[in-house]
Order: structure tokens, then sequence, then C-alpha cells
């Protein structure tokens, strides 16, 4: 065999960064200097470690190559070679590897099919209809939540706890922390408990047994074509899927984005438009009973989520997302680790988000006392009333940022009492689906995209979401339209 | 003459460890590699006269590692210095391991290319030009079926052809 001369086309200031790097390697690491460049440019620690070791000499400009490199590609370093190299590998396979299209396994075929858009379409609704809608809505969000509400908290715990803290609190106002209309246990412990608790953890059955299932690869394949038109890629699928569940954790997930500008896309079009299992559950139960009105809310979402995720990506700068995954085959999921990853997931969750609660009802208490809230249920009463809604409904409104689904259960209030008609509510859960995320994933929006995006974005949506509803409620009030 | 180096690498589930059966019929030893939990097989191999301790390395997807398996399947390339680096890949599979042969190529290694599962590639209708691919990457490729025992005598031919010309 001769002395190879294999060497990948790599762009140029990599391959000059490459060239420099390797002059400037002096001692024998059995691997060819080229290679530990390129290792070193993908910010290996280990190999960093040990070029540090064994070229002390020319290591701080080494390291300086590698900055100054880093600094003209917007994308990681290995990100770029990784593009370039599947190029490469798909050119060799192009010439030297034929594939047959016959002869494929009916395990095969089903796989093929969810990524293709003909079945795959329709095989994605049936899932988000049944498993979204049937099991997570229904089941999860009113059976489940129904019974634990009406039969555990309202039969027992709140009759009980308002009895015994009437005997051992004094003060009225201090009662109030705890058993007032949004106290510690009327509202923080009955939302975390019989809300929150049923709702994540059906989704979360839910989410595991896609995952399991091997669906979610081919998920992301399937759309990957849509999602490159608003800037993310089949990748995005995941955080996307998980912000039904909570669009907090989601937003956390969006690190698995390669890229700065895709983690920005994804973590507003999560913040906007992406209604999470608490806030999904109560808005199919307010317009469960107007199938119309739950149509025209459907439809104005996704209309923004394409929209605000297409000017978006025409709007920041950056290379167009692409995309590789590895599909792993089709499987019957196991119960017993969809039972683990359940458990798992809603621990975890539940942990994180029982002391916003607590603190959400403190905060409301202390608001309310202080008559802060009144104040803003006030500024609120303007927008609120221009967008067509009955002035109650900025409370639910400020109380929504707290939770989100604080918000959509105090809508809920308002329609019980036939406040509402069909396209005050249709306009309202639009608004209120739109409206700035609940306080832990603004929180988390600033502590993922930092102060100057993460506020943006919050002040984007403000304004963004009272605009959108404005506008809906004077189309369908000028179309006359019944809902 | 001291004992020549072959390491075998490539992805997880591609047939590593049976070809390492196939090639090694003695002194077979298992260990955690120095200061991790990550086992390594060693053997012994004798063909045409010559000694071979052949390293059965922890599945690794790229030089670029993430894992601690890579990392280890890594360091054995580095500190272990093998005369012969053999990659093994699923050729059902060859879009995404192929990456790793060029890699390997690209760090100046005596790679030898096994395409290993052939009947099942060709069960699904997949066909290479081995001796095409051969010329491209200017390395040695072999087709196996590594369960069956196929290709192994081929494998071996390639490993002598490498020991005479270039080591």
């Amino acid at each position: 065999m001769e002395k190879r001369d294999y060497k990948g086309p790599i762009e140029n200031s990599i391959e000059m960064a490459i060239e420099k790097i390797e002059n400037l390697l002096k001692s024998d690491y059995y691997l060819s200097g080229r290679s530990i460049a390129i290792l070193l440019l993908q910010e290996d620690e280990e190999i960093r470690n040990l070029v540090k070791e064994k070229d002390v000499a020319n290591f701080d400009r080494i390291e300086d190559i590698i900055k100054d490199t880093k600094l003209h590609y917007a994308n990681p370093i290995s990100y770029e070679l990784a593009i370039e190299r599947q190029d490469e590998v798909k050119d060799i396979l192009g010439r030297y590897v034929k594939f047959e299209k016959d002869r494929i396994s009916p395990q095969e075929k089903l796989s093929r099919a969810l990524m293709n858009p003909l079945f795959g379409i329709p095989a994605l609704l049936l899932v988000l209809y049944l498993g979204l809608y049937k099991f997570v809505g229904q089941f999860g969000a009113e059976t489940v939540v129904n019974f634990l509400e009406s039969s555990i908290f309202d039969k027992y715990v709140t009759p009980f706890s308002t009895v015994l803290a009437a005997r051992i609190i004094p003060w009225i106002a201090l009662q109030d922390l705890f058993i007032g209309e949004y106290g510690i246990v009327t509202m923080a412990f009955r939302y975390a408990f019989a809300i929150i608790l049923p709702i994540t953890a059906v989704f979360f059955l839910f989410f595991s047994l896609l995952e399991d299932s091997g669906y979610l690869p081919r998920l992301a394949m399937l759309i990957d074509r849509t999602f490159k038109k608003i800037g993310l890629s089949g990748r995005a699928v995941i955080p996307m899927v998980l912000g039904f569940g909570c669009a907090t954790m989601a937003t956390m997930v969006t690190r698995i984005l390669p890229t700065k500008r895709e983690r920005i896309i994804a973590t507003l079009l999560l913040a906007l438009a992406v209604p999470c299992s608490a806030q999904l559950g109560v808005i199919m139960a307010l317009l469960q009973h107007n199938p119309k009105a739950l149509l025209v809310w459907a439809g104005v979402i996704l209309f923004i989520f394409l929209l605000v995720g297409y000017l978006t990506s025409k709007i920041l700068p950056g290379e167009r997302p692409s995309f590789y995954m590895e599909i792993p085959p089709l499987r019957i999921p196991s119960l017993s680790n969809v039972m683990i990853k359940t458990y798992v997931r809603v621990k975890w969750y539940f942990l994180e988000i029982m002391p916003l609660f607590l603190w959400a009802s403190v905060l409301i208490w202390i608001g309310r006392l202080t008559r802060v809230f009144d104040l803003l249920i006030n500024l609120l009463k303007g927008p609120v009333s221009a967008i067509g809604l009955p002035p109650e409904a900025s409370k639910a409104f400020l109380f929504g940022f707290f939770r989100r689904d604080y918000g959509a259960a105090g809508l809920y209030d308002l329609n019980a009492h036939n406040k509402l008609d069909g396209v005050q509510l249709a306009v309202a859960c639009v608004a209120l689906t739109l409206f700035l995320p609940c306080i832990a994933q603004f929180l988390m929006n600033i502590k993922e995209r930092g102060w100057k995006t993460g506020l943006g974005i919050s002040v984007f949506i403000l304004v963004f979401s009272f605009s959108v509803a404005y506008a809906l409620n004077i189309i369908l009030r000028s179309l006359v339209v019944v809902l | 003459m001291s004992v020549k180096k072959i390491a075998i690498a490539g992805n997880p589930n591609v047939g590593k460890s049976v070809l390492f059966n196939a090639l090694t019929k003695q002194y077979v030893a298992v260990s955690n590699y120095p200061g991790t939990t990550v086992e390594v097989s060693r053997g012994r191999m004798n063909l045409e006269g010559e000694e071979y301790e052949v390293i059965d390395t922890p599945g690794m997807y790229s030089l670029y590692s993430i894992t601690e398996e890579e990392r280890v399947a890594r360091r054995i390339l580095i500190n272990e210095r093998p005369d012969i680096v053999i990659h093994v890949l699923d050729a059902k599979n060859l879009e995404r391991m192929l990456l790793l042969t060029l890699q390997l190529i690209e760090a100046d290694l005596n790679v030898i290319l096994v395409l290993n599962i052939m009947d099942e590639a060709v069960k699904e209708g997949i066909s290479i030009d081995a001796s095409g691919l051969e010329k491209e990457l200017k390395i040695p490729v072999v087709e196996t079926v590594a369960t069956a025992g196929k290709g192994i005598d081929e494998l071996k031919k390639k490993i002598g052809g490498y020991g005479k010309k270039r080591l």
C-alpha cells in the first residue's frame, strides 16, 4: 500500500487553522498532526490537556489560533466539520453503493410511511388527537382532575383547612394567605396536586410511550422541511412536543439545538405559541362544547406559530439549520421502562414547580394586600376591554403571569358564570395562549437566553398577544361570526 | 521481533467482538482499562509465523469523543500505538459509520475496512463496490459475515499483506 493522501474538502479558514496548528505540534501523538489539530479545534478536553502537557512551548499560540477561528463561524466548529464530513460520506456512497428499493421489511415500510407526508401527517394528527386531546386533555385534565378536585379537595381538604385556619390564625388577613381565594392551601396546593400533578403525569406517560416507540425521530424527519422554513430543524421536535407538557422545561431542553439562532427561535415560539399541558387542559375544558371556537383558536395559534417562526428566521442572521439524525428501530415500548421514566420525570418536575406555586400564592397575597394588584388589574382593563372582553378578565391575565393555567382557570370561572359568548371565548383563549409565559418560564428565558433576549421576548409577546387578539376580535365581529 | 498490535475499532453493535473471537483463538484476557470502568479484551493471533496482539476496543462513533467508552477507544489508539486498525462497520449503515473510517485514515493509521453483516445488507438490497471503495480510500476493504465466519480468511490475508508491505 502506498502512503495515503486522503484529505477531506474543508473550508478555507478552518483548513488554514488546521495547517497552522499542525505546524506548531512538535511531539509525537501517534495520530497525525492533522487529526490532533482537528480535535483541538473541536475543543476536545482530553486532547487539549494532552497537547498542553506535550507541547508546552506552543500551547498558547495554538489556543490563540483556535479562539480566532471560532470567531469566524456562527456555528460550533465541530458542527461545521460534521456537515462537511457528511457531504463527503454521501459523495462516496453515491459512487460505490447501490440501494435497491424493493425488499423492504414491513417494519421498514411503516417507518418510511411515518416519514412520508402523505401518510405521516394523518398519522401525526391521529397521534395528537388520541394522545393529546383524548388522553391528556379529556382523561387527564377532565376525568382525573374533576375527581381530585370535587371528590377530594372540595369535600375534605378545603373545608378541613378552612376550619383549622380559622381556629389557629386570629387575623383575617393572614388567614387569607392560607385559605383565601388564592391561598396556599386553596390555590397552591389545590392547583399543584389536583390539577398539575394528574395532567403532567398523564402527559409524561404519553411522552415516554412516544419516546420509547421510536416515533419521535421519525416525526423529526417528517416535519424537518416545514421546520426549516421557520428557522428550525427536525431536531427541535423534542423541545416543541415537550412544550405541550411544560414550556418551562422545554425551554431548558432547547440546549440540544446546535446553534444560538435555533435556540432563540425555539425559545420565542415556546413562550408565544405553544400551550403547556396545564393550560391546554383548561382551554380544552373551556372550548369543548364549542368546537367552532376550538377550531378558530387552534387555527390562529398554528398560523401565529408558523408566521412568527418564518419572520424570525428572516430577521435573525445565520445559516439555515441542517439536520442529521440516527433513526432507531420502531419497537413496542417496554411497560416497566415507560413507568419508571414517567415516575422520574413527574417527580423531578413536581419538585421544581411546587416552590414556584408557593411563591406565586405569597406574591399574589402581598399584591392584593398592598393593592398593587388592583392597580395592575385596572391598568390591564384598558387592553382587555379593547379586545372585547369584560373587564373582569383582566384579573385572569395578571394571575396568568404567575402560572399560565391560573389565568386559564380564571377564564373558566367567568365562562361558568356565562359571562362570555363564543367569540369572546375564542379571543380570550388566543390572547391567553399567546400572552406572557408564566413567571417560571420568564425566569427560564432569562436564565437560558440572557437578560436582553429574555426581556426582549417578553416585551414582544406582551404587545403581540394583545395585537393579535384585537385583530381577531375585529375580524370575527365584522364578519358577524357566531361561535 | 516484537509482537505487532492490531486494534479492532467501530460503532457499538457491529460485530467487533465476534470478529475478535474469530481472529484470536488463544490467550484472551479481559480487564478494565486503567482508571475506567470500561472493559477491554486482548488476545493473541498467529498468522504465517507472525505474532499479533489483538485489542477489542469499546464502541466509538467518532474520534471526537463524547462517552467514556469513546475516550477509552481513542486512548488505546494513542497509547497502544497499534500497527493496524481494523475498522468494523455494519454494511447496512455505511452512511453513518463511514465517517469514522475517514477520521482514522486522516489520523494516518493503517486502516483495514471491514464491511460486516454483509448478508443482511444483501437481503436489504444494498450492493457495495468494495474494490472501488478500496481504490477511493486507498486502504484494504473486506466484506465479511463474522457470525458465519465468512470473509475471515480474506481479512487475515490482508492483515498479512499489510504486515509485509508496510510495517
